[in-house]
């Protein structure tokens, strides 16, 4: 992990309230995230991935809340931020790019327009100077000044992420927050746009949460990686690391999930089951209904996070102790 | 099959006309100069970003649309449109289609039970009530929900979206099809479902003998599945053969495009820098010539004067490209 701490989550708990009962969508989820770092989150439908995006963004819906635990940024607990104190936070410090580009733009207003908003929402600065502010962002992400005029409908779904991406970052935040940000987008264009992350964060020097269920791409994009489910981390380290020699029988299984492009075509596990219900999780591990490698404890005794050293952390009891070949 | 096809394609085309007034004598090229085969018990991967056409390829095999031009060959015999029922009966009976969308595809009103014995019963394919439940329990195992009573009685909305992708592919395969069209069957599972869902076709695709035509943005996952591949861009294919010859050794500036593009864990970011320009073209006013030059690192001016023909650069690996 890196040396200063730009965002550390601490037992954090969060969910929807409903009339079954509180959901805990992130059930005691602490990580820590450097300056200029990359962390992917990564995790299956359901899994609580975005309801941590949401949550440190303090931007749950009604019916879910925070119920405890701490998200320090830059050292002021967000989670215990006045709205009007955490308004100020957004955007300028923090800003996020969700999923759906496609209705995220507002459909009656030009792209110049919505950029400026956004600036003198948070900044007094003259028209111009926003308008600069707007031609040059919209310049780091490839698109050609004249699209300032353009309303959504006339750009194309990349374009449109790409417009996202250039607002989110157009009052240099400290930390992005990415919700499945190219998921509804085809490969080329998807790997456009991380390059271009990847681009602008060496130049900007943001940290970066990138949440997707695409594994497969934050193995090859992000530093860090966490795998969540069932509302925890179950595995965090170094992506490669945690690709090449995955410890938890999860993380080992998703690994385990997608074909290549190289090398022999042979016969992948996947998982079995499915994921839990959240409202009653089973007791213990909440993996252990499916992992193949479960044992009488694990559905007894609920595993903690714990560091393996060099930067893995593994909920795990078996994580650690047999170092297991041909994984893949 | 009288050692022929399966299912053959010939210079297919389906354009569709644009409604309004504005729009009047304006077409959405979705498909041109389409033409593959598909042996028997083979399997063919239609790859492609949205926008290809391959969904309406498999539509239009599919007889959901009539195609303009061309033809297509299902077991020897060029299929138009149907004159009766009987005959648009026996040519689903031949040819099923899976589709994408395992919470859209399925009656929520009705049980497993009803979604699967009506095909089965609506083609007479089975004498009695206890061969209709032999076949019903039998194709349930096959697709790996079991035990088969239990789900049986369940309805859709009380199944996961794995089973219920599975369920749907049970249907499928009720009319002991010879041709399976599968839609992106996984595309909208979670990733740890998604390999159970793959293996299983595979099996049943051992088990039953059928030909497969895979339709898939996942190059991956047409490779795992596929044994051919055809990559499609803008309603036309631009490279079709072998799966590895076409993945490794990929010719058309395009098929290398997506292969670069395409996550891949093993090699890493830094390594795989695209520099992607440009996006799929509109099929309404396509591109002239070939429909990839004006985002083609290496067009030259012919490029945009004629449509290469699909060639072939020998062991049935064919390219769109003068380059090749």
């Amino acid at each position: 992990m890196s040396d200063q701490a730009m965002l550390e989550v601490e037992g954090l708990v969060a969910g929807y309230g409903t009339k079954k009962g509180f959901v805990r969508a992130v059930d005691g989820v602490s990580f820590r995230l450097g300056k200029g770092r990359f962390l992917g989150i990564a995790g299956e439908s359901g899994c609580g991935k975005s309801t941590l995006a949401y949550a440190i963004m303090r931007l749950l819906r009604d019916n879910a809340r925070i119920e405890s635990g701490r998200i320090l940024f830059k050292g002021e607990d967000l989670a215990t931020l006045e709205p009007e104190a955490m308004n100020g936070r957004r955007w300028t410090d923090m800003a996020m790019v969700f999923q759906s580009a496609m209705s995220a733009l507002n459909p009656v207003l030009s792209v110049g327009e919505q950029l400026t908003d956004a600036v003198h929402a948070h900044r007094k600065v003259s028209r111009p100077e926003a308008v600069d502010l707007a031609v040059e962002m919209l310049r780091l992400v490839d698109i050609n000044a004249d699209r300032l005029k353009s309303y959504p409908h006339q750009l194309s779904g990349g374009m449109k992420q790409r417009v996202m991406i250039a607002m989110a970052l157009i009052l240099k935040p400290d930390l992005l927050i990415m919700d499945e940000p190219t998921t509804a987008l085809d490969v080329v264009v998807q790997r456009s746009i991380i390059e271009k992350i990847d681009d602008l964060r060496k130049e900007l020097g943001f940290s970066v949460i990138f949440i997707t269920h695409d594994l497969s791409l934050l193995v090859e994009i992000s530093d860090e990686l966490a795998i969540m489910y069932a509302g925890r981390i179950c595995e965090y380290g170094r992506s490669r690391e945690l690709f090449d020699c995955p410890e938890h029988p999860y993380t080992e299984g998703l690994m385990n999930s997608f074909p290549t492009l190289s090398g022999p075509i042979v016969r992948m596990g996947g998982i079995d089951g499915h994921a839990p219900d959240l409202l009653s999780p089973p007791p213990g591990c909440r993996f252990a209904p499916r992992c193949p490698r479960a044992e009488a404890d694990c559905s007894r005794v609920e595993p903690e996070l714990r560091d393996l050293g060099d930067g893995r952390l593994c909920a795990c009891p078996l994580g650690g102790r047999a170092r297991r070949g041909g994984t893949r | 099959m009288n050692g022929g096809y399966a299912l053959e394609l010939r210079s297919v085309r389906k354009h569709f006309p644009l409604r309004g007034l504005m729009a009047r004598g304006r077409f959405v090229h979705a498909m041109d100069d389409i033409g593959f085969s598909l042996g028997a018990g083979e399997s063919l991967a239609l790859v492609g970003e949205s926008g290809s056409g391959k969904t309406t390829t498999a539509s239009v095999i599919a007889r959901l649309y009539e195609h303009d031009s061309g033809s297509v060959v299902v077991d020897g015999e060029e299929i138009a449109a149907f004159r009766s029922r009987a005959e648009a009966l026996r040519y689903r009976k031949k040819v099923q289609l899976i589709f994408q969308d395992p919470f859209g595809s399925l009656n929520p009103t009705h049980t497993i039970r009803q979604i699967l014995e009506r095909p089965i019963l609506i083609h007479g394919l089975a004498k009695g009530k206890d061969e209709l439940e032999a076949r019903l329990r039998e194709i349930l195992e096959q697709v790996g929900l079991s035990p088969a009573g239990e789900y049986l009685r369940r309805f859709p909305h009380e199944l996961s979206g794995g089973q219920r992708q599975r369920v749907n592919i049970a249907r499928g395969f009720a009319v002991e099809p010879e041709i399976i069209l599968a839609d992106e069957p996984t595309s909208m599972l979670d990733v740890s479902i998604r390999m159970g869902v793959m293996n299983m076709m595979l099996d049943l695709k051992e088990r039953r003998g059928v030909s497969y035509l895979y339709i898939t943005h996942d190059l991956a996952g047409a490779r795992y599945m596929c044994s051919r591949i055809a990559v499609m861009y803008a309603g036309m294919i631009m490279e079709i053969g072998p799966t590895d010859e076409v993945i490794q050794g990929a010719v058309h500036p395009y098929v290398r495009l997506l292969k670069a593009a395409s996550p891949s864990p093993e090699s890493g970011l830094a390594r795989t820098r695209v520099a992607a320009k440009g996006e799929i073209p509109s099929l309404i006013d396509p591109p002239s010539g070939c429909r990839f030059h004006p985002r083609c690192p290496y067009a030259t001016g012919g490029c945009s004067a004629a449509v290469p023909a699909l060639r072939d650069i020998g062991g049935g690996h064919l390219v769109r490209c003068v380059l090749a």
